[in-house]
Parts: C-alpha cells; structure tokens; sequence
C-alpha cells in the first residue's frame, strides 16, 4: 500500500500529460466518428439501392471491413500502404482518423441502413405522391427519421471508437493509452500510469452515455408518427 | 382526364388486376366500391404509379404514365394528389412543415407563399389553430385533414382518396368526409376508394363496383344501390346495407 502510494506520488507531475491525452482520444474518435457518418449513410445508400454495382461494393467493403481485425487495417494502413505507394513517412494520427473512419463507416453502414428501413414505407409513398424526388426524399423525410431511430446505437458507436482508438498507440499516436505506457516506462512503474489512463477511459464513457441517454430522451419527447 | 386501359398487376404468381379499364373526366368524382381484396386500392395506385401495372396503360392529361421513366412520373405526381388510409404525415415536420414543404421544394415557391396558401387551406380544413403541432399531437381526424391539405398544397388537378376513413374512429369519420364533400362540390376530379356507402351514395358522379380485379359494374350511383345489375353486387350491398 505504502509503495503504491510513492508510486502516485512519484508520478504525479506527469498525470496532466496522460490526463491530457484524452483529448488525442477523442479527437481521432470525433474525426473518425464523422467520416464514418458520411461514409456510412452513402454506403447505406448503395445498399438499399438497386443498382447492382453499387449494392454489391457496398457490401463487400462492410464484409472486409468488419471481417478483419482493426488493428491489422491499421498496421497495413500506417506501415504497409505507405511503404507500397513510396509515400515516405506519414502523419499516424492522420492515418488513425482515416482508418478509423473507413471502419466505422462498415459499421455505421449497417446501422444506418436498418434505420431506413425501420421508417414507414408510406413515407417514401407519401413523399412520392406529392412529387418529391429520391435526394431531396432521403435527405429531408426519410434520414431525418431513420437517424431518430438509430441515435441510440451511433452513440453506442461513438463510445466503441473511443475505446478502440487506444490501438492507435500501436503506430505511435500519443493517445492516453501510449502516454501512460511512456509515463509508465520513464519511472518505471506501471500500476499508477495505468490506473489513471483506466479510469479516464471510464470516465469518459460514462460521461459519453449520459449525454447519449439525454438527447434521447429529448427527443422522444418531440414526436412520434 | 385519366384513362386506365386494359391495367392488369400481378405480385408475384397473385393476379390482382385483370383487365381493368376506366375513364375519369375533369370535373368528375369516381367512387370505387368492393369486397376488401378486389384491387381497389392497388388500382387506384396504379393510376399515380405507385404500382407499376404489369400490363395496359395509364394516361394522365393525355401523358402515357407506364411509358414514362421514373424521373418523369415523380413530375406527372405533381398534378395528382394522394389521400392515404394511414395518413403518412411527417412526424418530424410540423403540421406547417407538412404543407409547405413539397410546394417550395418540388414546385420552387417562396416560404411566404407557401406559408400563405398552407395557412389558407389549414383554414379550409378547419386546423389553422394547429399549424405549429407536431402530427403526434393530432387526432385521426385531423391528421386526415391535414393530409388533404398537404395534398391541395401542390394545386393538383386529380385527387385520389385511398380509404380515408378507415383507420379512423367511428366519430371522426364525419369530419373528414365532410372535408371531401366540399372538395366534390368545388369541382376537384376525384377518384375514391370506400367502404362508406352512404357517402358514395352522395358524393358520386359515377361507382365502380370492384370484385377479384375486374369491374364488375359502373354507373350512376342511384342505378348501382337501387338495381345493381350483377349477382356478385347485389351479394355484396345485401350483406353491408
């Protein structure tokens, strides 16, 4: 216990700097979370279309997206691509976002696309009958309430890329899992480091499902058919 | 005018229209009777393409509808309203939202315009009090009402009515028929499919009596209720009258 206790204290001036990597953290998730959005609803898009080649890209990149490990897509991404192409040194948290981001958008794929379908197919005929278009359709009357529906499970997805970036300290991003391994290496000493990156990851996660819960409530305040 | 000729559709290996024609002049409201399963309502789908007909054409306006590509249908919708059973109002759109927003996204008016001739119609269906309420907040009835005027928004010239009131509760139905009456009366060409038949009694220029995809009679209103000519018509008045 008392050595414990040196071992806080011992690390003490270097907590703000793993403290501090939460915001690497998050960063890569928010970055990748977005690209994952945009990815994910053109992805969806194609999968619920019926134009052949798109359905069949659509689902062939979700299949080897989720049917690999992440941290190998991340390896190939930040050691073997760049290496192929001659790019040279690239920047890791750049590649982390995109990876991430390529990732996340085969899964949000899915949940995006279960979302449309869960919506009424009168309001595709609605929207139909008084002439409104496919784009215009999707954008204004189908997505808004297809992403009501799935807020739960994109803020479920959100949490997961939160968590899964601590692999990003695999290529070197100083995220607050690589900090509290450097901080661990410097004074030689792992359990304080560590427990301190631990409970900043639940924290975070708490703090992420608390906000999920309220703009859900919130919503289901507004409306319903 | 709108000409249905020789319309079959099949889903599938199911049959569900065989052969049906029907012609629907400006100025006329045509109401559609039968047994549930006849292929009204597809029928009446197939007139604004929501159902592509397997065989036979539909003309609007003299517009070979089953000719034209999908972009080009979704523009001959403009000028034919649809009414729905289960009213599909936006949920996410206020009642406002709701009627304003085909006209300036798909025919380019300005937000005051669209507002000014939403607030109109509100007026007229008797909701203006409701604009601001989210469809949730609404009854049967006046979601119905509001969906007629979301229709009459785009300033069509056909109005289809697809069981109106038949997922209404008994004592909304007045309202909205009501609301359809005074629509026959400003002289909008309707095509309307019910169960109601005293109000097709009433509101019908002409009804068509619909059995296993075919029509079986069309006629004036009082020669169908007092003489319908077919075993199959005079079996189904006996049983619902």
């Amino acid at each position: 216990m008392e050595q414990l206790f040196t071992g806080f204290k011992t690390i003490a001036p270097s907590i703000p700097y793993i403290i501090n990597g939460i915001w690497v953290t998050l960063g890569i998730a928010l970055g990748a979370a977005i690209i994952g959005f945009v990815l994910g609803t053109l992805l969806s898009l194609c999968k619920i279309s019926n134009i052949g080649i798109l359905n069949g890209f659509a689902r062939g990149y979700t299949s080897i997206f989720r049917g690999t490990p992440l941290i190998m897509q991340l390896a190939l991404a930040f050691f073997a691509v760049p290496q192929l192409l001659g790019l040279g040194d690239v920047n890791a948290t750049t590649v982390a976002i995109i990876t991430f981001g390529l990732n996340s958008g085969a899964y949000m794929s899915e949940i995006i696309r279960s979302g449309i379908n869960a919506v009424d197919k009168g309001q595709f005929e609605a929207a139909g009958a008084l002439g409104v278009g496919y784009w215009p359709m999707m954008k204004d009357i189908i997505l808004p309430q297809a992403i009501k529906n799935i807020l739960p499970a994109m803020m479920n997805e959100f949490i997961t890329l939160t968590k899964d970036s601590a692999i990003v300290s695999t290529i070197a991003v100083t995220d607050m899992m690589r900090r509290s391994q450097i901080v661990s290496a410097q004074y030689y000493t792992y359990f304080p480091p560590m427990f301190v990156a631990f409970i900043m990851y639940y924290l975070v996660v708490l703090i992420l499902t608390f906000i999920g819960g309220r703009i859900e409530r919130r919503l289901s305040r507004s409306d319903q058919s | 005018m709108i000409k249905a000729e020789h319309v079959y559709k099949n889903f599938g290996s199911i049959k569900v229209l065989k052969d049906v024609s029907l012609q629907i002049s400006q100025g006329e409201v045509v109401v559609i009777i039968g047994p549930s399963g006849s292929g009204k309502s597809t029928f009446l789908r197939c007139i604004n393409l929501l159902e592509r007909p397997t065989s036979g054409t539909v003309t609007v306006d003299e517009q070979n509808m089953t000719a034209l590509k999908p972009k080009q249908v979704i523009k001959v919708r403009e000028k034919v309203g649809m009414v729905f059973q289960h009213f599909y109002l936006f949920p996410h759109k206020s009642v406002l939202e709701n009627l304003i927003y085909a006209p300036m996204k798909v025919k380019g008016l300005s937000k005051d315009e669209a507002v000014r001739k939403a607030e109109e119609l509100l007026k007229k269906v008797g909701l203006l009090e409701k604009k601001d309420q989210y469809p949730n907040k609404l009854s049967g009835g006046q979601k119905q009402r509001v969906a007629i005027a979301r229709a009459l928004a785009m300033e069509p010239d056909y109005m289809l009515f697809d069981e109106p009131t038949s997922a209404l509760d008994p004592e909304m139905v007045k309202e909205v028929l009501d609301v359809i009456q005074s629509l026959a009366e400003s002289g909008m060409t309707m095509v309307i499919v019910t169960h109601e038949m005293g109000f097709a009694r009433q509101v019908g220029d002409k009804v068509v009596f619909m059995d296993d995809g075919r029509i079986l009679e069309s006629s004036t209103p009082e020669a169908f209720f007092s003489h319908p000519q077919t075993e199959r018509a005079k079996d189904f008045l006996e049983k619902i009258l």
